[in-house]
């Protein structure tokens, strides 16, 4: 498997130092969250609505530029971004919605594509790549249909296998199982957690308890805003199963 | 395969798929752009005919400058040399005393007139065709001042009138041409921005998702570019054929009222260079629509 390493090794990919971010004046969606994300780590992220998750991911992301404070990602300072250097870092960046945001009027395989076609992959190339990554997530059997003809549980695999066909060093997903039955939760979850044992750094922003107690990763509490907890693994479960 | 070369052939794929999800904007474009063309053609071909009808008028307006009698043969031709060389002057033709009398004679219909006059009243004479950017009354002053200097011409006549009329009509023609252009070509280029605008707001879902996956600002912007030049070169070449049909089904009855009101009747289409900038006058507006409308639009984040 192909990986860019441009990050200094052992550098965590996601690291936040007292970082704000307010819409509003005098309102902060993110008010003074230092954390950091070690490399292949899964973290999960809760709270309730408008505690900041979605607005963390897209300052992960570089959608939005925080207010105060400084957040470097795979070794870029996302407040020192100009605009033609975001680009640059999405490609190395998945991320995945509640809403799967695919194309209606592309086939499974064009969705998944796009992610390579604005690297310029050669045509061939692609068409492997987006065999293989559909057939790991069991839908290389749909990869000429479109969308409409998709079960949310089939269109969330096709969002996840777009996240995923570029090999990125980071993948984030918000409320990625939001819109899912438990079973068809299960089924996205576990091709989540199977990015992040290849090495891939996992960031998932849910509402769902059940998640963290069956996988046992490092949660993250958000609370108006502020990290209200930060629990490593193991005791994500034991707490995540108190609740 | 060169990577340039790859996104050259994606950003192409994403225009046509663009045009073909779009094809009722699309078609409105393409058509829109046709309608103004074939109206700017329209008047660049008849403002280009009727500059060539003029232009043949124009040859045959000059001046004439008499000459002394007593001038000898060899000091007329020596005078003839001399008025060529003008930069003003096309053509001095010296028209003899002889010469101008048979003219008498063919326009008055009979030699008895001047039968009774023992000898030719008539001097000869200098006509003088002046060069297109000499018919004004300019070009006309700095001939006649050259003239007047020249020992052995006695009279300057000249239809000062038609050249200014000429002059007049010209310019008029070519100011006509150049304001509809400009007129109907703003027309076409806010319809054809706004086109693309359209479209890019209707493909707002598409470019977040783009965004979402790293393309870059030129990924996106690269194919509405050349949608707008694809559907101004469509317009272009649908004008360049409804101009040559409407030409060549009224050619023959033009020229056929112009031999009976003019007596000339030579009409003229596009030559292949003007056809060619015509259409390419379609794919600039196009493309420079889309500029306009891509100018302003900040893109997704």
């Amino acid at each position: 498997m192909r990986r860019r390493m441009t990050s200094a090794p052992g550098e965590s990919p996601v690291r936040l130092y007292h970082v704000s971010k307010s819409y509003m004046a005098g309102q902060f969606a993110l008010q003074d969250v230092s954390l950091e994300i070690r490399r292949g780590e899964f973290v999960f992220l809760t709270g309730a609505s408008g505690a900041g998750k979605t607005t963390l991911l897209e300052l992960i992301f570089a959608a939005e530029q925080p207010s105060e404070g400084q957040i470097v990602v795979l070794g870029r300072n996302v407040a020192r971004l100009g605009a033609r250097a975001i680009p640059a870092l999405r490609r190395r960046v998945g991320v995945v919605f509640q809403d799967f945001k695919l194309l209606e009027d592309r086939t499974v395989e064009e969705n998944v594509r796009l992610a390579l076609d604005v690297i310029g992959t050669p045509r061939r190339e692609a068409r492997n790549r987006v065999f293989s990554m559909l057939k790991s997530v069991g839908l290389q059997h749909r990869r000429f249909h479109h969308p409409r003809s998709l079960s949310g549980g089939e269109q969330q695999r096709v969002a996840l296998a777009r996240a995923l066909v570029n090999e990125p060093e980071i993948l984030l997903a918000d409320e990625p199982t939001g819109n899912l039955d438990p079973e068809l939760t299960l089924e996205i979850m576990d091709l989540i957690a199977a990015a992040a044992t290849r090495g891939t750094t996992v960031v998932v922003a849910t509402h769902d308890h059940s998640l963290i107690e069956r996988y046992g990763k490092r949660w993250l509490r958000l609370e108006g805003g502020r990290i209200a907890e930060d629990l490593p693994a193991t005791a994500g479960v034991e707490r995540g199963a108190a609740r | 395969m060169n990577r340039a070369l790859i996104l050259i052939g994606i950003a192409l794929a994403n225009a046509a798929r663009g045009i073909r999800r779009a094809s009722t904007t699309s078609l409105l474009a393409v058509l829109t752009i046709a309608v103004v063309l074939v109206l700017v053609g329209s008047a660049w071909l008849l403002v280009g005919n009727m500059a060539s009808l003029l232009d043949e008028f124009g040859a045959e307006l000059g001046m004439t400058a008499y000459l002394d009698p007593a001038l000898s043969e060899a000091s007329q031709r020596e005078l003839v040399a001399r008025v060529s060389q003008e930069d003003d002057v096309a053509t001095a033709t010296l028209v003899t005393k002889e010469e101008a009398l048979l003219r008498f004679e063919k326009i008055a219909g009979s030699g008895d007139l001047l039968s009774g006059l023992e000898e030719n009243p008539l001097p000869p004479a200098l006509e003088i065709r002046l060069v297109p950017a000499a018919r004004t009354e300019a070009g006309v002053e700095r001939v006649e001042a050259v003239l007047a200097d020249l020992p052995g011409v006695t009279e300057l006549a000249h239809g000062q009138e038609w050249i200014e009329g000429y002059a007049r009509a010209i310019a008029l023609v070519r100011g006509i041409a150049l304001g509809l252009g400009t007129v109907l070509g703003l027309a076409a280029l806010l319809i054809v921005a706004n086109t693309i605008r359209l479209a890019i707001y209707a493909r707002r879902d598409e470019l977040d998702i783009l965004a979402l996956v790293g393309a870059s600002r030129t990924f996106v912007r690269v194919p509405f570019l050349l949608e707008g030049t694809i559907q101004g070169l469509l317009g272009g070449l649908l004008a360049l054929f409804l101009v040559f049909a409407t030409f060549s089904l009224l050619q023959s009855q033009l020229e056929y009222g112009l031999e009976l009101v003019l007596g000339r009747a030579g009409l003229a289409f596009f030559t292949k260079g003007q056809s060619i900038a015509l259409v390419a006058a379609g794919a600039g507006l196009g493309l420079l629509g889309s500029i306009t409308a891509l100018v302003g639009w900040k893109g997704t984040s």
